[in-house]
């Protein structure tokens, strides 16, 4: 190169440097023209597959359906109890076995249309349709007959526990009692669709258009205003909302950025208001030097460990209770999550809807080590090599590395670690093939049961092999349950059972992180992490 | 000079093959950079492999509480996030990334070079035979290659080397044969054709030496190339697993953190590109150094 050239380069390069520099300083920020605008730029962590209700399965999802539509009813973000949504009011019958919904005269969909019970029941149909296979069709099994329709053993939808009396009235009838029903209605599998939008474009078609920007057609405080894959997407305050007065927010952005890094850079560089998540090693910075920006809460969801009951040396429950003694979560959550999580002696969340399991294990090294003499494996001699699955991501890497080592001072035991893709990972523990595996789960409505019922013999989330007769007798019984109390007990031995015979190890229960800018209010904190946008407003 | 005369009149079949390894050490030794860049290798292997004996601490002795703390007096290099010791773990995946460089290189050496001088010397149709093999098994993905090798044969250390080696070859054969046929249309080919000599003995005797410099730089191209393949591949699972570690892994690692904990990629990395650089330098030194066309002047 001559060395023109190369000096003009260079100054062109400089110049360069210099305008994209000043334009960064001097430029406002997405986020002060936003406090100012009414604008909320918020990270949801990945592109959303879809935004159909019926169809989706991700919190990503549902973090944007949450603003563009409206179930019958509605949680408060403070405590998630029951608040009127499409439906003004409702009655429970007193066996608890039927609810009748009054839904209110104004609620309109974002064309105009009024919304009816009609719409409602063409939804519920929708969902439980065998034909869309929609993947939450089980939380409406609590309907009379909703099973047996999803399984095509009833075709006839008549038969299913939800009519329309008239327009505004909604009865709904249970196979059994449900006392978290109320609850459960706030999940998008039973929100209500558009009928004629759903008609013209398919209605029983995964992959139905109706979702484009400009085909949606909701019930909720936003429209859909675009859709740019892998950018952004942008609702906005619909005209046409019951309680349009209520909603502050002008627009709300979201962002679908992967990378947890990226997303954390953005929000520093004041893109974002709320981000999705935060890397693990800058929690310890934003506490100590920005914590005004830090939000960690209590989120119903427990991270641990299954355990191959089908499988020797783990068939032993001996063994199961070794291992499961011989960590240390308080070092594990102080050193390796670092994110304030609480550590998890029983597996149901404290604190769900009033529960918190009474009949939890404790650490105890001596006497892990005890039990694994007992099972024949005195100071951990002729144990096999098991292994520990873990699907590939940093952070379970890292706490499967402490366990690791854990085990082997504690209990002298080899333990080799295992990665897989995340499908991979999925078919390898419904197949049972693996020793040891990392699992995660979110309660889908504030209730034990969401945490019990999947461990009932041969559920599809019970990837572990266990059975037991007494268990399912105490978790069919607590399903037919009216009275909170006794339910309530019944979930307290149906636990104990379950940490007696230990087919998983809790580890920890979850906290969702998030970096949130001071100027975002009514962003209450609550254990299902989910923030109505009717509610929250930007405060310059 | 004279004494490589004496030499050949003596015991001409061996001599020769002397002199040429003599000249090139000798004009290597003038070489500085290369030489202290294979001083540093051979120090860096000595250090790795005798890491057992070098640091205090095992690789995978945690120490939670700890943390990630920099650099000490107590750990030279700082710890990483679970407390672990990074010189320590440095060393330790020294091992299985130097191990994982050589014997792919190794494997990819021992297929590569003798494939492409045949299909280059013999030419025609078996030329043409033998490089449609490599075209085809270059569209061969190289991930799922590798993930149905681990599936066949199971999660196996030496299976990664030999799968590594085993696609890195396609390339060293075609660039070897490149070589060859520039070098068999010279006239000291034809003269060995017309004195009758064997085919095995004009291919290593005669053509060998002169592609020589070109199979030693790709050699030492490979083995840094190797090494990511080897940290790619750990990532997904498929190469070595925690809490083993190898420099690929612990720069990734690294990355992950940097902006909280800026030892955990830097020390790698330095380690990591010196090593690349030697071996460049090491590398570039062998072909001057053995490239015939720089005659004994």
């Amino acid at each position: 190169m001559k060395p023109g050239i190369f000096i003009s380069l260079l100054t062109a390069a400089t110049c360069l440097t210099a305008l994209v520099l000043n334009g960064c300083t001097n430029r406002e920020t997405p986020v002060s023209i936003g406090n100012r605008e009414q604008i909320l730029h918020r990270g949801i962590g990945a592109e959303p597959k879809d935004l159909d209700p019926h169809m989706v399965t991700g919190v990503t999802e549902f973090n944007i359906i949450l603003g563009l539509l409206e179930g019958l009813v509605s949680q408060n973000p403070k405590d998630l109890s029951p608040i009127p949504g499409v439906a003004e009011s409702w009655e429970e019958a007193t066996n608890g076995l039927s609810y009748v919904f009054h839904l209110r005269k104004n609620a309109k969909w974002s064309n105009g249309d009024p919304v009816t019970a009609h719409d409602f029941i063409f939804s519920f149909k929708r969902c439980l349709s065998p034909k869309l296979g929609a993947p939450y069709a089980y939380m409406l099994y609590c309907l009379k007959n909703a099973e047996a329709y999803n399984k095509s053993t009833v075709t006839d939808f008549s038969q299913v526990g939800a009519k329309a009396v008239d327009d505004y009235t909604l009865t709904l009838d249970l196979a059994s009692p449900t006392p978290y029903l109320l609850g459960l209605l706030g999940h998008h599998s039973w929100f209500p669709v558009h009928p004629p939008t759903l008609k013209k474009f398919g209605e029983e078609q995964p992959d139905s258009k109706w979702t484009k920007p400009t085909n949606f057609v909701g019930n909720g405080p936003f429209n859909l205003k675009t859709w740019d894959p892998d950018k952004q997407i942008i609702i906005e305050k619909s005209t046409n909302y019951w309680d349009r007065e209520v909603v502050r927010l002008k627009e709300i952005h979201f962002y679908p950025i992967g990378d947890h890094k990226a997303e954390e850079r953005s929000f520093r560089a004041g893109q974002l208001h709320v981000t999705e998540t935060m890397p693990l090693d800058r929690v310890m910075f934003y506490r100590k030097h920005k914590p005004e920006f830090l939000r960690l809460d209590p989120y119903m969801g427990t991270y641990y460990y299954l355990l191959n009951v089908t499988r020797p040396p783990l068939d032993n429950v001996k063994v199961r209770q070794a291992l499961a003694m011989a960590i240390n979560r308080k070092n594990l959550t102080s050193y390796v999550t670092k994110g304030g999580e609480t550590i998890a002696l029983f597996f149901t969340p404290p604190d769900a809807a009033g529960y918190t399991c009474k009949s939890g294990f404790k650490e105890d090294v001596v006497m892990a080590r005890n039990f694994l003499a007992e099972a024949g494996f005195p100071e951990g001699k002729d144990f096999p090599k098991i292994q520990l699955l873990y699907n590939t991501s940093d952070a379970h890497v890292r706490i499967a590395e402490a366990i690791q080592q854990m085990w082997k001072m504690n209990l002298n035991i080899d333990v080799e670690l295992i990665n897989m893709e995340w499908k991979v990972y999925i078919a390898a523990t419904d197949a049972l093939k693996y020793d040891i595996a990392r699992a995660g789960w979110i309660g889908d409505y504030v209730d034990p049961n969401s945490f019990l019922d999947m461990w009932i013999t041969g559920r599809g989330n019970n990837r572990t092999g266990w059975s037991n007769k007494e268990y399912d007798r105490l978790l069919a019984e607590a399903a037919n349950e009216m009275d909170n109390n006794i339910r309530h007990d019944l979930f307290q031995k149906a636990e104990q059972i379950l940490m007696a015979e230990m087919p998983i190890i809790p580890l920890y229960f979850y906290r969702s992180k998030h970096l949130i800018n001071p100027s975002v209010q009514g962003w209450d904190p609550n254990i299902l992490d989910i923030h109505p946008y009717k509610f929250v407003y930007l405060k310059p | 000079m004279l004494n490589v005369e004496t030499d050949l009149t003596e015991r001409p079949g061996q001599t020769t093959e002397n002199s040429i390894w003599y000249d090139a050490w000798s004009r290597l030794k003038r070489n500085k950079l290369a030489i202290a860049s294979m001083a540093f290798l051979v120090i860096l292997s000595g250090i790795c492999a005798l890491a057992a004996w070098i640091t205090p601490y095992p690789y995978d002795l945690q120490d939670l509480e700890t943390g990630a703390a920099s650099p000490t007096l107590k750990h030279l290099l700082g710890t990483d996030i679970l407390g672990r010791d990074l010189l320590t773990r440095l060393l330790y995946g020294g091992q299985i990334s130097l191990l994982v460089g050589l014997c792919a290189t190794m494997v990819s050496l021992i297929i590569g070079v003798p494939y492409g001088m045949l299909s280059g010397y013999c030419g025609g149709k078996i030329d043409a035979l033998m490089m449609r093999i490599v075209d085809i098994l270059y569209t061969l993905p190289f991930t799922i290659l590798v993930i149905i090798l681990m599936v066949v044969f199971g999660r196996n250390f030496l299976l990664l080397f030999a799968a590594i080696g085993a696609v890195e070859w396609l390339t060293m054969a075609r660039i070897i044969r490149g070589d060859v046929l520039a070098v068999k249309e010279q006239t000291f080919i034809k003269a060995a054709v017309v004195l009758g000599l064997s085919r095995p003995r004009i291919i290593f005797r005669h053509i060998m030496p002169n592609v020589l410099g070109t199979i030693i730089v790709y050699t030492t191209l490979t083995i840094p190339k190797v090494m990511l393949l080897e940290a790619f591949l750990s990532f997904l699972g498929l190469g070595v697993q925690p809490p083993m570690s190898s420099w690929g892994l612990l720069i990734r690692d690294g990355a992950e953190v940097m902006e909280s904990h800026p030892w955990l990629l830097i020390f790698p990395g330095i380690i990591f590109s010196i090593t690349l650089f030697a071996l460049n330098r090491l590398g570039d030194g062998l072909r001057d150094a053995l490239d015939p066309r720089f005659n004994k002047t």
